[in-house]
């Protein structure tokens, strides 16, 4: 396993991609993330890890439509390879495995105590 | 309606943003940019958008895709190589470009190096000593009244003993005295071997640091000097042979018979480049007395050893307030000098013979420095000049895909070669201008570009950024036309940056103008002192310097008037240009009570006034009638208290300024402020060198004073008859002693020694920066007529006469040196101005000084145009109109 080879930011823009295939680049990716975490995110950052996890071979790319918006320029877009789906996929588990190994009186400790809510 | 961001913003995210991302990163931050205009509005998206622009610069985004098709590197070997073999062909192709470039370089380069020897040998004076920062001369203060000091590298002999008494601070002391003594080593030396000698007690090892080689530092015999050699002096004396013990004797001035020395220790050479320049040593005991508060002080010149990280200015306070304390009064006070700063900082120290003024450094660099400005001057603005030329090739070389940094790697490298041919050059001149040079400050210069390695590399690094900074700019400007602009034969404006060169020359010529104004005042201010009327005759004088007479001075100058030429002869205890006076008292003003005044007494036998040929104004002169002098050596002997009283019934002649300032109007009475009885006032004279104001002075007679020199009056041509006559006599009387002999006038004229180098430095730099503007002048008007060859063809063939088209290019010159001439001109007065505030008797800069200047300047700016605008105006115009 090369945990390693995955960021924290490229790990959520990688999710980011996978949860808006097939209309997933840059623009909607960043959107995306500054709903989702409510953070300004620059065009720049995630352009730059988006090339990142194409070279790392998680993602692939292909030249989209252009539009008025974008001065008539087309966008690059993103689709996960399988090889990024298994790093995903074990970056899951590994993940849903520890949070398992948690013990209740632990969580509540915490102040994470779900079993009330 | 589309919104846009920032036209600036949106620009510089394109420079930002690699080409082969730009489709896709500028889409995606215009296409955001909308999103946002229509969420939030425009000035909220414009703020965003300038932090998108920021976050764009990162390697990921910035860094270019390298094209396929691209030129070798810049700096690949091919291209080094190619840039010399092109560089070099250039260079031999405008063969009197490169040589008029090189003859400005070579001379400029050679200057600065010059100086900066000059200046690094005079900044490594006394830094060779173990202790150099912590060793002190002790210099004396005297408040004079009012804002008036007076520094003396003298103090009171048991000072720093009691120095050391008192406070923690002091490590340790020596007095130390310099003075040239001749040594007689074989009996075929007859006037000695000059040698240089420190007089040292034996703390001096303590604070000097002297490495003995063999023998001992200590004084081993009670009844004769102790004598420490260097190792290059007792080559030179005893060559081969171990010079510890033997003893060698000196020729004696005072003594009647020689002193024998022993030699007793064999010592490193001292550093040369030390104001304690030294063949030998002469140890002396070690004496301590009380110090004393009032009857006699005797000084000596002595150093201090203070212990390391001393606040000197907190100590020189704490020993001030004690001195004070001490003396009950504070009229002197000390200053501790740092040992680094004697040699270039010890303007008022008379005695000291190595030593230098700052000044006269720091003139020194200054021309140089402008002098290398000229020269890189003539080089920018005829290389930029050279560019019209140029920019064709460049434009050729673009169009074959030649980057703009291998355009001006290949201009640079040309600078280069230029430079590093000059720097040959002037390493070669002056390796062997060394000589010269040192002749000329009369002392050796110890640190050279040429004997260390250390500076050579400092030296050549510096020419290199020279070389760089001067050749950036043509290179920059050749390289940055566009080719389709040059190629058509389409300048724009910036070619003619003739503002720029305008600039340039009028600085230049300023430059050259300024010098050449100081060096006509440095000589008029030269000539001034060597020619003024000094009161006496000093012309057809001779002198014979101070000895004891043994009792024989009288019978010597009875025999001296047998010599044929010899007028008169004076046994005299003043010398001119040597001091003012054998004795100074302070008497009341009568003009201010409560003031003091100070004047003068010079003494000699009752001839002096005669053979000074001084004008008598009142009364009369000494004459052997009267009972004129006073047999003063014999009532010395007996008591001081005698001689004081013998001196107040004594006859004197005062100067008119003394009678003046004294208000002395009767002749021939006992005057309280004289201390004498004045009989004849004679005209003023100055004792001294005109550095100094004049003196007033009272003349007193002695009967054959026993410590004096002569003084000999001449009939004109007879000196050296004279002088073989006098030294025969001396072989008779003193077989033993040494003879000094000189020409008065001579040795007044060795006092402005300063101002002579000064002038003859001023005179060589101003030729040397005529030369160099002139070369720029010219260089500049070659490139104008060939540039304006069409323009004066066409002139030609429309009936324009020789004189008009010689105007025509020779107008634009002349005028910026007329600029030159206007603002160098009151820069110059003001400097000039300045410099002469500190002689007393200064010349005055006459207007015709600045017209004599602007006139010479011009004429050597018309002289070079015309040379070259002649054959532009006489050429046919056919050849010129006939091409293309």
């Amino acid at each position: 396993m090369r945990r390693s080879d995955l960021g924290e930011f490229e790990e959520i823009v990688l999710l980011a991609v996978a949860a808006l295939a097939p209309a997933a680049y840059s623009v909607s990716i960043a959107e995306e993330l500054e709903n989702e975490t409510g953070q300004p995110v620059s065009t720049g950052a995630v352009h730059a890890a988006l090339q990142r996890l194409e070279q790392k071979g998680y993602l692939s790319s292909y030249l989209g439509e252009a539009t008025q918006e974008r001065g008539g320029r087309r966008k690059r877009l993103f689709t996960v390879t399988a090889y990024g789906g298994k790093i995903l996929h074990e970056a899951r588990t590994v993940r849903n495995s520890l949070w398992n190994r948690i013990t209740p009186a632990e969580l509540s400790k915490m102040g994470l105590d779900f079993s009330n809510s | 309606m589309q919104p846009l961001p920032p036209r600036w913003l949106d620009k510089l995210a394109t420079r930002i943003c690699a080409p082969h991302l730009r489709e896709e990163l500028l889409g995606d931050l215009h296409e955001r940019y909308a999103l946002r205009h229509r969420r939030t509005g425009a000035r909220k998206a414009n703020f965003f958008f300038l932090r998108e622009v920021a976050a764009l610069v990162r390697p990921s985004i910035m860094k270019r895709k390298p094209s396929p098709y691209g030129s070798p590197s810049a700096f690949s070997r091919d291209m080094l190589r190619n840039y010399f073999k092109i560089g070099s062909r250039v260079l031999l192709k405008n063969s009197s470009y490169s040589l008029i470039h090189l003859t400005g370089l070579s001379i400029g380069l050679w200057a600065c190096m010059m100086v900066a020897t000059v200046v690094i040998d005079s900044l490594s004076y006394d830094r060779q000593w173990s202790r150099k920062d912590d060793i002190y001369r002790i210099v004396s203060v005297n408040k004079m009244g009012g804002d008036l000091v007076e520094r003396h590298t003298s103090s009171p002999a048991n000072l720093a003993p009691e120095l050391q008494k008192i406070y923690a601070e002091v490590e340790s002391w020596s007095s130390v005295d310099s003075y040239d003594i001749h040594f007689k080593i074989r009996p075929e030396d007859a006037d000695g071997i000059e040698t240089s000698m420190l007089t040292v007690d034996t703390m001096a090892n303590k604070v000097l640091g002297i490495k003995l080689l063999a023998g001992s530092l200590e004084r081993t015999t009670q009844s004769r000097w102790s004598l420490l050699v260097t190792r290059s002096y007792a080559a030179k004396i005893f060559p081969g042979q171990d010079p510890v013990g033997k003893i060698i004797h000196d020729i004696p001035t005072f003594s009647s018979k020689p002193t024998p020395y022993e030699i007793t220790g064999l010592i490193e050479d001292l550093p040369y480049n030390s104001h304690l320049r030294a063949d030998v040593i002469r140890l002396k005991r070690t004496e301590v007395g009380p110090l004393v508060s009032n009857g006699m002080i005797f000084f000596g010149r002595n150093y201090l050893l203070l212990k390391s990280g001393t606040d000197v200015a907190a100590f020189t306070r704490k020993v001030n307030a004690w001195y004070a304390r001490f003396m009950k009064n504070d009229k002197n006070q000390f200053e501790f000098q740092p040992l680094k700063d004697i040699y270039l900082h010890s303007d008022f120290a008379e005695g000291q013979s190595v030593r230098a003024s700052i000044r006269t450094i720091y003139t020194f660099a200054g021309v140089a420095l402008l002098l290398l400005f000229i020269a890189c001057v003539n080089f920018v603005n005829l290389s930029t000049a050279k560019a019209f030329a140029r920019v064709k090739e460049a434009g050729v070389r673009k169009v074959l895909s030649g980057s703009r940094t291998q355009l001006v790697m290949q201009l640079l490298t040309e600078t280069l070669l230029l430079f590093s041919i000059s720097v040959g050059i002037a390493v070669f001149v002056y390796f062997f201008t060394l000589q010269p040079v040192e002749n000329f400050l009369g002392h050796r210069l110890v640190l050279t570009f040429t004997s260390n390695t250390m500076m050579a590399g400092a030296a050549l690094l510096m020419f290199f950024l020279t070389a760089l900074l001067t050749g950036l700019y043509p290179a920059w400007v050749i390289s940055g036309f566009k080719p389709a602009d040059t190629l058509r034969g389409i300048f724009t404006a910036s070619l003619g940056q003739t503002g720029l060169r305008k600039t340039l020359v009028v600085a230049q010529f300023s430059i050259s103008i300024i010098v050449l104004l100081a060096t006509i005042v440095v000589w008029q201010q030269f000539d001034l002192m060597k020619n003024k009327k000094l009161g006496y005759d000093k012309n057809n004088l001779i002198g014979i310097e101070q000895i004891a007479w043994n009792g024989k001075g009288g019978a010597f100058k009875n025999e001296l008037q047998r010599i044929p030429g010899v007028v008169r002869s004076s046994l005299s205890t003043w010398m001119p240009g040597e001091s003012a006076g054998y004795m100074q008292r302070e008497v009341d003003d009568p003009a201010h009570a409560g003031r003091r005044l100070r004047v003068w007494y010079v003494a000699g036998d009752v001839d002096l006034p005669a053979i000074l040929r001084l004008k008598l104004v009142k009364g009369r002169s000494f004459s052997d009638r009267f009972a004129d002098a006073l047999n003063s050596d014999s009532l010395q002997n007996e008591s001081f208290e005698k001689l004081e009283k013998a001196q107040m019934n004594q006859n004197s002649l005062m100067t008119a300024s003394a009678a003046k300032m004294l208000r002395i109007k009767q002749l021939d009475v006992q005057t309280k402020n004289a201390h004498s009885v004045p009989v004849g006032i004679v005209g003023d004279f100055h004792n001294e060198s005109l550095y100094e104001p004049l003196k007033p002075t009272f003349i007193l007679a002695q009967k054959a004073p026993e410590y004096a020199s002569m003084l000999i009056r001449i009939q004109p041509g007879t000196e050296m008859q004279v002088g073989t006559g006098v030294r025969k006599l001396w072989k008779q009387f003193f077989p033993e002693k040494l003879l000094r002999i000189h020409n008065i006038e001579e040795k007044l004229n060795k006092q402005y020694e300063a101002e002579s180098k000064l002038h003859q430095l001023f005179l060589f730099f101003s030729g040397l920066t005529m030369f160099l503007s002139a070369l720029g002048i010219f260089g500049l008007v070659v490139q104008a007529a060939e540039q304006r060859a069409k323009e004066v063809g066409i002139r030609k063939v429309l009936g324009a006469s020789v004189a008009g088209i010689v105007g025509l290019i020779s107008k634009d010159f002349v005028k910026l040196v007329m600029v030159a001439i206007v603002i160098a001109s009151p820069l110059a007065w003001y400097a000039l101005q300045k410099w002469l505030e500190s002689y007393p008797y200064r010349t005055t800069i006459h207007w015709w000084v600045f017209v004599v200047t602007g006139v010479a300047a011009l004429a050597v700016t018309v002289g070079t145009v015309s040379f070259q605008a002649i054959r532009a105006a006489t050429a046919d115009p056919v050849r010129s109109l006939r091409n293309e």
